[in-house]
C-alpha cells in the first residue's frame, strides 16, 4: 500500500459485517422480486420480438399475395378482353345483330271486381 | 491524532463532494441541457428509415368494372458480391438464365461494389425461378409494371405509365397524383446490415395503393367505335380520324377513339413514329370544323331573336363581309330560302347572313358560351383550347371573320369542343362539362362520385328544340345518316385545310355530328375523318360512317326508337 493510501485509511477501522436473520430475509425477497421482474421483462421483450417478426412475415406474405392478385386480375382481363371475346364469338359462329325488333308491351290494367 | 484524522476525513469528504458535484453537473448537462442532441444521436445509431414494399398503382376500369389498366409483376435481379459465396458457380448458373456472359457476371461479383444490378426487369416466371434457386447474395426484388389487358383499346383516353410509375397523357397523365400509390416510410430499429429487426412491433401501416378510377367509358361501345373508325379510315382511305360518343344528358364520354393509335403497354416501341401518336387528337388536335358550326350560328340567331324558323332570306349565291366575298360551296345562288334550308343545304351565304344580322358582339357571345375558344375542362391531360379570334383582338381578327366563322372557317376547335357544343343543343341548351371519370375509389373505400357540372345555359330549351327540328330535317333530307325507325338530328361538315397562303384545294377534313333518338336523345356521336381520298365530301365519308355506327350502337345498347 502506498504512503498516501496508508495516510488515507489510517484511522479507519474495519467493521464487522453482521447479518441478522430479518435483514437476510428482506434481502432475499428483494433479490427474488428483482429476478422475477427481470425474467418477466425478458419474456415480454422476447414475445414482442417474436410478434414483430411474425408481422414482418405477414406483411411480406401480404405483399406477395397482393402481387399475385394483381397479376391474376390482369391475366383474367386479358383472357376476357373485347378483342378476345370477339374472336371467340366468331369462332363459335355468332354474328352481329342487325335487324332488331323492339316490341312494345302494354301493361293490361288490373281486372276490376264488381259486385253484382 | 484526532485532529489529523478529522483533516483526513474532511479531505476525503471534499474529494467525494467534488466528484459528486462533477457528476451532477455532467448529468444535468447530458440529461437536461443537451438531452435532445443525445436522444437524436442515439436514435440515429439504432434506427433507419425503412420503406415498406411498394403498393400498386391504382387501377382503371370502365363503367361496368372491366379492367382497362392494371398492374403486373416483374423482377429485378441484384447481387451483393460480399455475400456471394461461390462466385464462379453463381455466375455459371445465372449467365444462361439472364442471357448474360458468365465472365461478365463473374467480373461484377469480384468487383468492389457493395451492390450490383444484374438484370431488370425480368419476366415473372424467370424471377421466381431464380428466387427458387436460393443463391446466397443474390436478391430477387419484385417490381410493378403497368399492364393494359385490352391492348390498344382506348389507348388515347388512358395514356400510359412509364417504368418509374409516372403517368403521361390521357387519364394516366391527368389523374397521376390520385393513381400513384402512397409510399409508407417509418423509422425503426435495424441491424448492422440495415435490415429491420423485430425488436418492436412494426406499426401496422401498410403502403396504400393508388386510387381506383371508374371511367364513364363503355368497353363494348369503345370496341365498336374503334372497329368502325378503322373500317372508315380504310374504306375512305383517310390518313386518320376521330370518333367520340357521349351521353348528351350527362356529357359522360362513352367512347373516344382516334387513329393512328398505339398500344400503351408497349409505348416504347412507338417513339420512332413521327408524329408521335401519344397525344389524343380528340382533345388536342385542332381543326377548322366547317359546316357543323352552322348549327351553332343558327342556334345563336334564333336564341337572340334575330330570326325565327319562319324567316326567309334571298340567297344570290354570294355575300360580301368585311371586303371578302363569301360563296356557297356549289357556287350557285339558292334564291328565296328558309332558315331550315341553311342547314339542309349547308348554305355558307345563309350562315354569313345570320352572323352579320346578329353582329359580332352577339355572335361571339354565343360561340364562347357554346365553349369554343377555351378548353372544355375535361379530365384528360393535354387538352387544347381551340382558336377563336375575337373582335377586340386587332392583330388577328378581321371584319371578314364574322362571315367565315359563321360556317366554320377561320376558327379551330377540337373534336371534343365540337361535340360538347352540339350536345348543348341536345341537352335543352344546357352545357355541362364533359368528363371521363365517373367515380374515384380511395384505398379506404371512400367513393367520390363525379356529378355533372353545369357550365352554362347557352340557349333556351325552346331554341334548342327549334334547332333540333332543323337538324332532324337535315338528316331526313340528306338521307345518308338516317337509321330506320329512329329520329336523328345531325349536321355534316366538309372543311378545307388551311395551308400557308390559303387552303389546300385537294384535301378536306370531313365530319358529322348527330344525336338521337329524338325526342330524348341518349347518344351523340361525332365522326371526323382526315383527308379522305375516295371523296372530299362529308356525305360520302363521315356521314355513312356515322350512320353505320349509330345503327350498331342503338342495337347494342338496346335503345328503342323514340
Amino acid at each position: 500500500m502506498s504512503d498516501f493510501m496508508q495516510w488515507v485509511v489510517h484511522g479507519v477501522k474495519r467493521g464487522r459485517f453482521e447479518l441478522d436473520r430479518r435483514t437476510a430475509l428482506y434481502s432475499l425477497a428483494l433479490v427474488t422480486v428483482l429476478a422475477l421482474i427481470a425474467a418477466l421483462y425478458l419474456v415480454l421483450v422476447g414475445q414482442t420480438a417474436a410478434r414483430g417478426r411474425h408481422i414482418q412475415q405477414l406483411e411480406a406474405e401480404l405483399s406477395r399475395l397482393q402481387r399475385e392478385n394483381e397479376q391474376l386480375e390482369v391475366e383474367i382481363a386479358r383472357e376476357g378482353s373485347a378483342s378476345r371475346l370477339w374472336e371467340r364469338a366468331v369462332e363459335l359462329g355468332f354474328l352481329p345483330a342487325e335487324q332488331v325488333e323492339f316490341l312494345s308491351l302494354v301493361r293490361e290494367s288490373q281486372p276490376t271486381v264488381s259486385n253484382p | 491524532m484526532a485532529e489529523t484524522l478529522r483533516y483526513r476525513l474532511q479531505f476525503i469528504g471534499l474529494l467525494a463532494a467534488a466528484f459528486t458535484m462533477t457528476l451532477l453537473v455532467q448529468l444535468t448537462r447530458v440529461q437536461v441541457l443537451d438531452h435532445r442532441f443525445y436522444e437524436e444521436w442515439g436514435r440515429e445509431q439504432r434506427e433507419r428509415l425503412i420503406t415498406m414494399a411498394d403498393a400498386p398503382r391504382g387501377v382503371i376500369r370502365d363503367r361496368d368494372g372491366y379492367l382497362l389498366a392494371g398492374n403486373g409483376v416483374m423482377y429485378a435481379i441484384e447481387a451483393a458480391p460480399a455475400y456471394v459465396v461461390d462466385k464462379a458457380n453463381v455466375a455459371a448458373t445465372l449467365g444462361p438464365l439472364l442471357h448474360l456472359p458468365t465472365s461478365q457476371i463473374e467480373q461484377w461479383l469480384h468487383g468492389e461494389s457493395l451492390w450490383v444490378p444484374l438484370a431488370s426487369p425480368v419476366p415473372k416466371e424467370l424471377g421466381e425461378q431464380i428466387a427458387a434457386l436460393g443463391l446466397s447474395g443474390i436478391s430477387v426484388r419484385p417490381l410493378w409494371t403497368r399492364e393494359y389487358p385490352e391492348g390498344s383499346l382506348a389507348a388515347h383516353v388512358l395514356g400510359f405509365c412509364n417504368a418509374e410509375g409516372k403517368g403521361f397523357y390521357g387519364v394516366e397523365g391527368f389523374h397521376d397524383e390520385q393513381l400513384r400509390p402512397k409510399p409508407v416510410t417509418w423509422k425503426g430499429p435495424v441491424d448492422p446490415a440495415s435490415e429491420q429487426i423485430p425488436w418492436t412491433v412494426a406499426p401496422v401501416v401498410l403502403p396504400q395503393p393508388g386510387d381506383e378510377l371508374i371511367l364513364t367509358l363503355d368497353r363494348t361501345v369503345q370496341a365498336i367505335v374503334q372497329e368502325e373508325l378503322l373500317r372508315s379510315v380504310n374504306e375512305y382511305r383517310a390518313t386518320g380520324g376521330t370518333i367520340i360518343v357521349m351521353d348528351p344528358r350527362t356529357f359522360e364520354i362513352l367512347a373516344m377513339a382516334s387513329l393512328p393509335d398505339y398500344d400503351p403497354g408497349r409505348y416504347n416501341e412507338f417513339y420512332n413514329r413521327l408524329p408521335l401518336p401519344f397525344e389524343d387528337p380528340a382533345t388536342s388536335k385542332q381543326y377548322e370544323p366547317g359546316s357543323t358550326v352552322k348549327v351553332l350560328t343558327m342556334a345563336a340567331a334564333l336564341d337572340a331573336g334575330v330570326v325565327t324558323p319562319e324567316t326567309t332570306y334571298y340567297d344570290p349565291g354570294w355575300i360580301e363581309v368585311g371586303g371578302v366575298e363569301i360563296r356557297n360551296s356549289s357556287f350557285d345562288g339558292a334564291g328565296e330560302r328558309t332558315m331550315a334550308d341553311i342547314l339542309i343545304h349547308s348554305l355558307n351565304v345563309g350562315a354569313a347572313w345570320l352572323s352579320t344580322r346578329m353582329g359580332a358582339r352577339t355572335f361571339y357571345h354565343y360561340l364562347l358560351a357554346f365553349g369554343l375558344g377555351h378548353p372544355t375542362g375535361v379530365d384528360l391531360a393535354g387538352e387544347a383550347a381551340g382558336q377563336l379570334w375575337l373582335p377586340d383582338d386587332y392583330e388577328h381578327w378581321h371584319d371578314s371573320n364574322l362571315g367565315t366563322n359563321a360556317f366554320g372557317q377561320g376558327l379551330a376547335v377540337t373534336p371534343l369542343q365540337m361535340i360538347t357544343a352540339v350536345a348543348t343543343i341536345a341537352n335543352d341548351g344546357v352545357r355541362l362539362r364533359p368528363h371521363i371519370v365517373a367515380k374515384r375509389i380511395a384505398p379506404d373505400g371512400t367513393v367520390y362520385v363525379q356529378r355533372p357540372v353545369v357550365e352554362a345555359q347557352v340557349i333556351s330549351p325552346e331554341t334548342a328544340l327549334m334547332v333540333t327540328e332543323m337538324m332532324e330535317q337535315t338528316v331526313v333530307e340528306g338521307k345518308v345518316a338516317t337509321v330506320e325507325g329512329y329520329r336523328i338530328a345531325g349536321k355534316s361538315g366538309t372543311a378545307q385545310i388551311p395551308i400557308p397562303g390559303g387552303y389546300d384545294r385537294n384535301a378536306t377534313i370531313t365530319s358529322f355530328v348527330g344525336f338521337g333518338p329524338l325526342p330524348d336523345p341518349q347518344l351523340i356521336i361525332l365522326v371526323r375523318l382526315d383527308r379522305p381520298a375516295t371523296s372530299i365530301w362529308a356525305y360520302d365519308t363521315a356521314t355513312p360512317a356515322f350512320q353505320r355506327l349509330a345503327s350498331r350502337l342503338f342495337t347494342v345498347l338496346g335503345i328503342p326508337p323514340g
